[in-house]
């Protein structure tokens, strides 16, 4: 994993702010410093899979220059946290494994949408691999979601029936209407 | 020969005591006079010179010291009333405008610091909101403290907390501190490390741990120290508002 270059917010450089605080406003303002920090640092690093365990590799949740690092049960509690509004979700039933949404899924949903309207792809077949990695897509938000979420995000308009996922070995694609 | 008093003596001794009563009426009414006269030309002067200098009281932050020390020399305080002649100064109008200003800074740092902040954080805070015109930049120590001392009439939510020499924070949350916290926030801000623990305060104060320990818990209930339980030897306890990088930090 690359370096992420982002500007750190002051508390990053606080060390009780690796620490979880037993005041409970303290607490939450720190929790809410916590989410925009993770929110904001896969975002800039284009993150979308946070590994729990390997938390102590990820400068995010540890801090060398002031040898402190956040515990991975109150990383997961933040996840939650994140989870309530749609910033996150785990992928594994132990919680190591967590999603992160810098858009929620509603969000990707609508961006991507939006894009094949002004594309007139309405009623026409993509690949996930073309909605995803192509040419075409190179500069839009989207470009380069990992699949998983991708599908996701296509879910979402599949319940407003604006597609039709195609889900086979061969073939991933979807349909727009 | 010794002559005795007589009536006519009496009545005459009388009539100069009514004489004399009525010479004091007359001078106490003339004084009376006289010092209302003063007065009304005591006030004139004062309205005169009040919106000869207007500018001045606005612009001129060692021009309001001075003004606010004549006034408290003759037992007067131009702040406390809003009304009368005083009004016109626009003394008032000017801290009671700053005030407002450092409840602004104070509910706009309250996230980041818990409701504790520097003087000199405040000042630097108000200023850049101030605007550029120099007579926004001459805000003075002085002229915080006394806003701030106004604000303390609103009860106990605002409060100014001197702590070591010549240093004041200012609090915008309810809650009692003791000299004992003023100490530790002294001890925290002379350290330049924006911390304290129990063995630093033993080693600078001879504090008993019990001691340090109910004081420390108090200002994290408080909202206003962080604790750090990464440290190898022992607990600390952080202030957010004498952290360099707090301090230095946008708020919100």
């Amino acid at each position: 994993m690359g370096e992420v270059e982002i500007d750190w917010p002051w508390q990053y450089n606080f060390p009780p702010f690796f620490t979880l605080q037993p005041n409970p406003e303290t607490r939450a303002k720190q929790v809410q410093a916590w989410k925009s920090l993770i929110l904001e640092y896969c975002r800039k690093g284009r993150l979308y899979l946070v590994d729990v365990r390997e938390s102590s590799h990820i400068p995010l949740f540890n801090n060398s220059n002031i040898n402190r690092k956040l515990e991975e049960s109150v990383i997961i509690s933040i996840l939650s946290e994140l989870q309530k509004t749609g910033h996150a979700a785990p992928v594994d039933k132990a919680k190591h494994r967590w999603e992160i949404y810098w858009h929620t899924l509603d969000e990707w949903a609508s961006m991507i949408y939006g894009y094949i309207s002004s594309r007139g792809f309405n009623n026409s077949v993509l690949t996930l691999y073309e909605l995803s990695q192509g040419e075409d897509v190179q500069t839009e938000e989207f470009y380069t979601i990992p699949q998983e979420v991708l599908i996701k995000a296509l879910q979402v308009l599949e319940k407003d029936r604006k597609c039709e996922l195609i889900l086979s070995d061969e073939d991933q694609g979807v349909k727009f209407f | 020969m010794r002559r005795r008093a007589g009536l006519g003596a009496i009545q005459k001794q009388r009539l100069e005591q009514e004489k004399y009563k009525d010479k004091g009426t007359e001078i106490q009414e003339n004084q009376f006079e006289q010092i209302t006269k003063q007065m009304e030309f005591f006030k004139v002067n004062l309205e005169e010179f009040a919106t000869k200098h207007k500018n001045e009281i606005k612009k001129n932050t060692e021009f309001r010291r001075q003004f606010q020390e004549m006034c408290a020399s003759i037992g007067v305080d131009p702040l406390s009333s809003g009304k009368g002649f005083w009004s016109v100064l626009g003394i008032g109008d000017f801290y009671y405008e700053l005030a407002v200003q450092i409840v602004e800074v104070c509910l706009a740092t309250n996230d980041k610091n818990g409701g504790l902040i520097t003087l000199e954080e405040l000042r630097e805070r108000l200023i850049k909101a101030r605007g550029k015109r120099k007579e926004h930049q001459e805000i003075s120590k002085d002229d915080l403290l006394r806003a701030s001392q106004k604000l303390k009439s609103f009860g106990s939510g605002f409060n100014v907390i001197p702590y070591g020499k010549g240093k004041y924070m200012i609090q915008s949350v309810p809650g009692e501190l003791s000299m004992d916290h003023s100490t530790i926030l002294t001890q925290a801000s002379s350290s330049n490390r924006a911390y304290v623990s129990v063995s630093y305060l033993k080693k600078e104060l001879n504090w008993e741990k019990e001691r340090s320990e109910n004081a420390l818990e108090h200002l994290v209930k408080q909202g206003l120290a962080w604790i750090d339980t990464q440290d190898t030897y022992e607990k600390l306890y952080y202030f957010p508002s004498l952290f360099n990088d707090c301090v230095n930090a946008t708020a919100n």
